[in-house]
């Protein structure tokens, strides 16, 4: 294990730490739950700072566009949150700033996400909801015509194939909870993970 | 489960305006605000670095985007944004009328009269008056080291003035 955070741990909440010092005190991170209790507290602390800042001035130029897999991909669990029950989105979905969708993706915390293991050249990710309700699977590099496959024991369901995209998505309804997701193409098992209810 | 359109509404309107808010406070320039938003939560997306023992979901973002916010002032592709930020003379006072969330400014703002002047002064210098830890360190005449230890301490003793809720009267 790296070294203890020390007063880095404060510093970094607030972001004064450089780029490169960050990573590896995001890499400590992981592997240490005091220094993480640490950070957690100082970052409580620059939430309450923050709460003295002035709004931004309303009148914001044009938004630029970004990061179009962000945006669909908060969009579809957006859509797929209990807020769309409510009709919130219904006739409103013009004035939904693709931020603030992002963002109330982020934070609702009934979904979590798994990188598969994979060969290299390929990266996939699964975002599902914890009740099983969802998955939203983006692969890079997959091979056309790869299939989702959730495994449960002994069954296994195929979800479906991955979209020709770059990169490739498939988000399902109600795909339940299983074991494993893997994604098949000729045959072959090319990428796999676990998902944590 | 039902949720309330209205407290649905007003939930997300806070947490994105209190991130754009952070970025803009460090950035001055509202569509740079917006890419720092952008780019701190498409890092939290793909990264997977937030995990509950990490505290509460808002702190941890709010940290992200000001420090994407900062490695953005510190990187060179924005220089007019250093400038602009280096040249301000920014008050080094919470406005409480003007904040964000009045009732947690007041929190703060008491909070902090309660620390150790040395501690108070380099927090609201760097953080209100938006400097540089190098600027505060050659504005308070003292080495950098000794600002970041105050600042670090003066954070942990924010914290706990703050977890006793001590602050309001
Ligand atoms: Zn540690």
């Amino acid at each position: 294990m790296t070294q203890h955070l020390d007063d880095d741990a404060e510093l970094y909440a607030l972001g004064y730490t450089e780029r490169e010092r960050s990573e590896e005190i995001e890499a400590h991170l992981a592997t240490c739950a005091a220094c993480c209790e640490r950070v957690a507290a100082a970052e409580s602390v620059a939430a309450s700072l923050s709460a003295a800042l002035p709004p931004m001035p309303a009148a914001a130029p044009q938004r630029r566009t970004w990061w179009p897999q962000l945006a669909t991909a908060a969009a579809v669990v957006f859509a797929a949150t209990t807020a769309l029950e409510v009709g919130f989105v219904h006739g409103e979905s013009d004035r939904v700033q693709r931020t603030d969708v992002a963002l109330t993706a982020l934070a609702s915390t009934h979904f979590a996400h798994t990188t598969l293991t994979s060969r290299p050249g390929l990266t996939v990710k699964a975002i599902y909801s914890r009740d099983g309700a969802w998955v939203y699977v983006v692969a890079s590099g997959a091979p056309a015509g790869a299939h989702v496959v959730l495994r449960q024991g002994a069954a296994q369901r195929d979800l479906g194939a991955l979209d020709d995209g770059a990169p490739a998505t498939l988000f399902i309804h109600e795909p339940g909870r299983g074991d494993e997701y893997d994604i098949v193409a000729g045959g072959n098992i090319i990428a796999h993970g676990k998902p944590m209810y | 489960m039902a949720l309330d359109e209205a407290a649905f509404n007003d939930a997300y309107r806070a947490h994105a305006g209190r991130l754009r808010a952070v970025a803009y406070d460090v950035l001055h320039d509202p569509a740079a605000a917006e890419d720092a938003v952008h780019s701190a939560l498409m890092r939290v997306w793909s990264g997977g670095s937030y995990r509950a023992d990490r505290g509460a979901l808002l702190p941890f973002l709010i940290a992200c985007v000001r420090r994407e916010a900062l490695d953005t002032v510190r990187g060179s592709k924005r220089r007019h944004l250093r400038e602009v930020k280096v040249a301000a003379d920014d008050p080094v006072a919470i406005d409480e009328t003007a904040a964000i969330d009045p009732i947690e400014a007041r929190r703060i703002r008491l909070a902090l009269d309660t620390l150790p002047e040395g501690q108070r002064d380099v927090i609201t210098r760097a953080y209100f008056g938006h400097r540089t830890l190098l600027e505060v360190a050659r504005e308070a005449d003292l080495p950098l080291g000794t600002v970041k230890s105050r600042l670090a301490a003066g954070l942990r003793r924010l914290h706990t003035v703050l977890s006793l809720g001590a602050a309001p009267s």
